[in-house]
């Protein structure tokens, strides 16, 4: 019987597992997190901040998932080094664990950059993890105001949650602009527009260097030398990859684990999924770390059913982010933004700034690569698909921006032609 | 049988109709089942079909488009369609008013000696109404009346005469508002003139180019056919009659008048009458002829010479279904296409008479004025030729027939109600302001398959009574409470509150009056006007302790009704479905809401009987109470 | 399992199936009365018009649903059994990761409510709504056909 050892208890974790079993239903299998709680929903915890979900919503899978799976489970342990020569690992207790396949769902971590002076001080928090959620939540009571460093996914979503829970916030973001990392200048104006009207400040253009106080937060300083008062500052300057444990192993690193198609790492019995993985990168065409929620379920799914026996074919990971302010949505596929012009690189936009309507369609050699949606996100999973299955879209791209564009004007253009419309 | 207990409380109805289902001939209840889904935008009034940019639709959810081509949003849309459905009722009545106008002017011109001026009093009054000159002969006053009434129609300014028969309150709030109707073709073609593309967009506007349409049908076209059709047909007085499938005979020969316009339906029961075509139906094997009627034309013959009635508006297939009926004569309005198919089922000769109303592959004789007697007579010896043909086999004829009485006009309110030496209003008034009577209620309009057949009616109406308030009905909405036994002086033992009870015993009459057919409805608002000059009920007709009612409604026409009735500041609650207009909430509210501030009475929507008679009943308690009136008596 | 199909030569567009998809999940169930609720339920399904023909989309209730593995708060689920997506509206938290990945458009996001709007094969009836309410008969509900054409 065959011994499965998954390291990481979250989206990529629990897919691998489902697809495991799936197939499997006899073999072993043995999760080990480092954190002292069941399968989370991640992504909930700025939800679970904002108090718009109770504690009691944000679990992934029932209790009785890993009974029912017949998974053993290690909550609080954390492994510190893979051994791939002797097929076993080694945890933070000293405790060893063979096996006979090995994923590594580890996930990342946020980065605290350590050039900014007193970013080890108390109060100063990543928002990764429940701990970190409930670390803040403790900390409301005696908070009035918040800094949140970075413009990103995590730093608004956490100034959301703030807000909705009357702390005054203030976004002190590096770049010219919100969400760099998914939206054109001209989207991501609309949502600071959005997130302004709401009450969150948003300073663009700026870093901070210094966090203020002697023992308790007080301020922080810019770059620019203005200081900010402020008893809580929340870092959201993205992540890094949990590859610690591969340290002085034979398994290619890069920023990420390295995987191929298969979600293979260079060590045949080994396999990688989620936000610790580098995978190839179906719209750069290179290789990219994509730490996205659905990404890391794709991701662990696919490892999973690999690691039971299947032969599947990884396309590829893309950017692939939805995300909703005050009631403007928001979603952001592929290639958001073209850094340099080129001969078969086209652009259709459609701006419609009286309804705060927002589209975006980037294509390479009539094949789209990326898509941004602001305001009206409908059909926005047909434009995944179209970037996915690599489909030539010049016989329609005069539809593309079109408000009723939807499934049915692709239907021709499939390679496997589906049974719907007799 | 449990399943036909939905469709119909009436026995005769539910035994025809399994009969239907037992020889395979589908109903109107068929092919509304057939019908279902029935467009969720054309029961919201959200559909616009009225030029070639579209047809358009407005999405109720708010997703999808809120306006059509040329930029109409839901209000336009909806009262645009509304309006449209208010001229075309208004033309149906008026047009009826007009044939009737044009037999008096034949008459007056000596082209036909098949009708002739039979109530004199009223032909004086109304020629006074008009301001000729009595001390003529007949035949001059005939000619002169009949112009002037068919100018009515034809008018282009000033206003109806018959509008000065309203309260001068009322024609005061009609002339502020710009709705006193000025002529009766006229109205019609400004309101269809509105509606079209491009033409008016604000949905408050178009209700009051509604309304004035709508009351130069009240105020206008039916108010001619009404008391033209008194004056040569004779005026009703109370008369006893039968109601139901029941009246038709298994040894008669069956003729059947279905339709609107009595001057064909007198002329009918004069030829069945004719010893010729009597003697004619005894050689043929039949014990007589045996004239009914279906609808309102039957309403006219029952209340001018107690025909008996056969059924209302959804029993026309039902009467054909019982397999005895050798003709079935029909004229304009209300007659279901159907009838065709199901007659050649049977041995039934369907006939039309009407150029206006023609089935493809149908017997068409064409009725005249100026051989009214002659054509009639035609047509019943067509029935009485094919009373051989029946299959007696096929022959089923419920049981069910019901007494009623009938024929109350307003001048017979005067009479029976001021007792026998004061032809007078005054003691109606004092039954109401003493409290012995709550009020007044007039419950009229269709049948329609979406409700169980006759059940609204008839609840409504029992409740009223209970709660004595005094019915007045005309059209099917009479016939669905006379086949309940509603109609009759007993009935008041029966179901009448104490007040109502004691002043039909005293009286003589039923708890519910039964006022004639849907033109007649114009005699509801004479009689109104008449309540308020007698006076201490207030000073406009919107002051009056009543309220109107279309329980089961159908027909263009009905909405034509409840607008005039609401123009003239009566409170008027529908059943079944609410008028098409749901998918705007602005003229929604707007009719059962604001409306009130503009001519003291708005519309209701219910789709409960007794909740609706509650709403009547309180709506009734509040006028009382406006006019500081004693509490009711019981 | 029973799925929905449509015959694009008989849809007129006329949207029936959307409005009884809508009052078919309303409070009321009333066409009337479904829009004067508080929340007012929307059709989970939309018919789309383009290269002159209409054609209805609505969830295909796929055997690897990617709206089930996208959503990150394990909202969407597949029951094997009766071979549909479910929703549980009280895990949902409104992100639209599932509008984002439904291959078909099939998942409409509705921002006032912050639930998305998706078939669900009318799941405590026998038949769904839109398939009784085509007045054309254009909506086909039957087995499951594995053909690729």
């Amino acid at each position: 019987m065959k011994q499965f050892v998954i390291i990481g208890n979250s989206a990529a974790g629990i897919a691998a597992i489902e697809a495991i079993r799936n197939k499997d239903k006899e073999s072993r299998i043995t999760v080990i997190s480092d954190e002292d709680y069941p399968s989370y929903c991640r992504c909930l915890i700025s939800y679970y901040l904002a108090a718009e979900i109770d504690e009691g919503k944000i679990l992934y899978r029932p209790l009785d998932f890993y009974k029912e799976n017949k998974i053993d489970l290690l909550l609080n342990k954390r492994v510190i080094h893979v051994e791939p020569k002797k097929n076993y690992i080694v945890c933070d207790d000293k405790s060893k664990l063979s096996y006979d396949t090995l994923l590594i769902a580890t996930g990342a971590k946020p980065k605290f950059p350590q050039g900014i002076k007193g970013i080890k001080k108390t109060n100063v928090f990543g928002f990764r993890t429940i701990k970190d959620t409930k670390d803040i939540l403790g900390q409301l009571p005696v908070t009035k105001s918040a800094c949140v460093l970075g413009g990103g996914l995590i730093g608004l979503k956490a100034a959301y949650a703030l807000k909705k829970r009357n702390i005054e916030v203030k976004v002190i973001i590096k770049s010219r602009q919100v969400l760099s990392q998914m939206l054109d200048f001209e989207a991501a104006n609309i949502v600071q527009r959005r997130l302004e009207d709401n009450g969150i400040e948003i300073i663009l253009g700026q870093d901070v260097t210094e966090i203020i106080g002697n023992g308790d937060i007080k301020a922080v300083k810019l770059d620019s030398g203005k200081v900010f008062g402020c008893s809580m500052v929340i870092v959201g300057k993205g992540v890094q990859p949990n590859v610690d444990l591969v340290k002085d192993t034979d398994i290619k690193v890069n920023e990420g684990i390295i995987v191929d198609n298969r979600l293979q790492t260079n060590i045949p019995n080994i396999y990688a999924a989620g936000d610790v993985c580098e995978s190839f990168d179906l719209t750069k065409k290179s290789y990219s770390i994509n730490a996205l929620w659905p990404v890391a379920v794709e991701q662990g799914k696919m490892a999973g059913r690999n690691m039971a026996g299947d032969s599947l074919n990884y396309d590829g990971s893309l950017g692939m982010n939805s995300i909703e302010f005050f009631g403007l949505p928001v979603v952001s596929l592929g290639i958001y933004k073209i850094k340099e012009p080129g001969a078969h690189i086209e652009e259709l936009k459609l701006s419609n700034t009286k309804e705060n309507i927002y589209k975006k369609i980037i294509l390479m050699d009539n094949i789209i690569i990326g898509a941004i949606f602001v305001g009206d996100i409908r059909n926005s999973g047909v434009f995944l698909r179209l970037i996915r299955e690599k489909i030539d879209v010049s016989s329609i791209k005069d539809r593309l921006c079109h408000e009723n564009f939807g499934y049915p004007d692709i239907i021709d253009l499939l390679k496997d032609k589906e049974c719907i419309y007799v | 049988m449990d399943e036909f207990k939905e469709k119909s409380i009436d026995l005769a109805t539910q035994e025809m109709l399994k009969k239907a289902q037992d020889e395979n001939i589908k109903t109107a209840w068929d092919r509304l089942e057939l019908q279902q889904p029935q467009c969720g935008f054309g029961q919201l009034g959200l559909c616009c079909t009225v030029c070639n940019m579209g047809p358009c639709r407005i999405d109720p959810f708010g997703e999808g488009p809120q306006s059509g081509v040329c930029g109409a949003n839901a209000d336009t849309i909806a009262a645009r369609n509304l309006a449209r459905k208010i001229a075309a009722g208004a033309s149906a009545h008026s047009d009826h008013g007009r044939d009737v106008a044009h037999t008096l002017s034949l008459l007056a011109d000596g082209h036909t000696h098949d009708y002739e001026i039979l109530d004199v009093e009223k032909f004086r009054d109304l020629a006074s109404e008009f301001g000729i000159n009595i001390d003529k002969p007949k035949e001059q006053i005939a000619k002169e009346l009949s112009k002037r009434l068919l100018e009515e129609f034809g008018k282009q300014d000033g206003e109806l005469v018959f509008c000065k028969r309203a309260p001068k309150k009322r024609q005061n709030i009609w002339k502020s508002l710009n709705i006193t109707p000025r002529g009766i073709d006229r109205e019609a073609v400004e309101l269809l003139h509105t509606t079209n593309m491009g033409v008016d967009n604000d949905y408050k506007n178009i209700i009051n180019t509604g309304m004035r349409c709508a009351l130069s049908d009240g105020w206008g076209g039916s108010m001619v056919a009404t008391d033209v059709q008194d004056i040569i047909l004779g005026s009703p007085k109370p008369v006893r009659g039968k109601v139901n499938l029941g009246v038709l005979k298994e040894d008669y020969v069956n003729i059947v008048v279905h339709g609107h316009e009595p001057i064909l339906s007198e002329m009918a029961v004069k030829a069945s009458m004719d010893p010729e075509l009597v003697n004619l139906a005894r050689r043929a094997g039949a014990q007589g002829i045996n004239l009914a009627g279906i609808c309102c034309t039957a309403n006219e013959v029952l209340m001018r010479h107690g025909i008996p009635i056969a059924g209302n508006f959804l029993q026309q297939e039902l009467a054909i279904i019982t397999g005895a009926v050798e003709v079935m004569m029909v004229d304009v309005q209300c007659i279901m296409p159907a009838l065709h198919e199901i007659a050649s089922c049977f041995h039934t000769k369907l006939i039309t008479t009407n150029p206006k109303a023609r089935f493809p592959g149908v017997i068409h004789v064409e009725f005249e004025p100026k051989h009214a007697y002659e054509v009639a007579k035609q047509i019943i010896k067509t029935g009485i030729e094919n009373f051989s043909n029946r299959n007696k086999e096929r022959v089923n004829i419920p049981k069910q027939e019901m007494d009623l009485v009938a024929g109350f006009t307003k001048e017979i309110v005067f009479q029976i109600l001021g007792g026998r030496y004061r032809a007078t209003y005054k003691p109606l008034n004092e039954a109401i302001i003493s409290g012995r009577l709550r009020g007044l209620a007039g419950v009229v309009g269709c049948n329609n398959p979406k409700q169980t057949h006759d059940y609204f009616h008839t609840t409504l109406v029992k409740e009223l009574i209970k709660n004595d308030v005094l019915v007045l009905q005309t059209g099917c909405s009479a016939i669905a409470c006379a086949k309940q036994g509603l109609l009759i002086p007993e009935a008041a033992r029966e179901y009448a509150g104490k007040g109502l009870q004691e002043i039909c015993e005293a009286v003589g009459i039923p708890p519910v009056l039964h006022l004639g057919s849907c033109v007649d409805n114009s005699r509801i608002l004479t009689a109104a006007s008449y309540i308020i000059a007698e006076g201490g009920l207030g000073e406009d007709l919107s002051d009056i302790p009543a309220a109107g009612a279309a329980p089961e409604w159908m027909s263009e026409k009905a909405i034509t009704i409840g607008f005039y009735f609401v123009a003239s500041g009566v409170y008027t609650v529908f059943g079944a479905s609410p008028f098409a207009t749901l998918g705007s909430k602005n003229l929604s509210d707007y009719l059962t809401g604001q409306l009130e501030e503009v001519v003291g009475a708005k519309f209701e929507f219910c789709d409960d009987p007794l909740k609706m008679a509650h709403l009547m009943i309180n709506h009734i308690d509040n006028k009382r109470k406006a006019l500081k009136l004693k509490p009711v008596m019981y | 399992m029973k799925q929905l199909y449509y015959d694009v030569d008989k849809c007129l567009g006329c949207k029936s199936c959307e409005i009884a998809c809508a009052v078919g999940h309303s409070a009321t169930k009333d066409l009337f009365k479904a829009l004067k609720e508080e929340r007012v339920s929307l059709p989970r399904k939309k018919v789309m018009h383009t290269r002159g023909k209409n054609y209805p989309v609505s969830c295909r209730h796929c055997k690897d649903p990617k709206c089930v593995d996208a959503c990150m708060a394990g909202a969407l689920s597949y029951d094997k059994e009766k071979g549909i997506v479910l929703h549980d509206e009280t895990r949902c938290v409104g992100c639209w990761m599932c509008v984002m990945v439904c291959p078909y458009g099939a998942i409409r996001p509705n921002i006032k409510t912050r639930i998305p709007l998706r078939c669900d094969k009318c799941k405590d009836k026998d038949e769904p709504d839109c398939v009784k309410a085509c007045p054309t008969g254009a909506v086909i509900w039957q087995e499951e056909v594995e053909i690729k054409l």
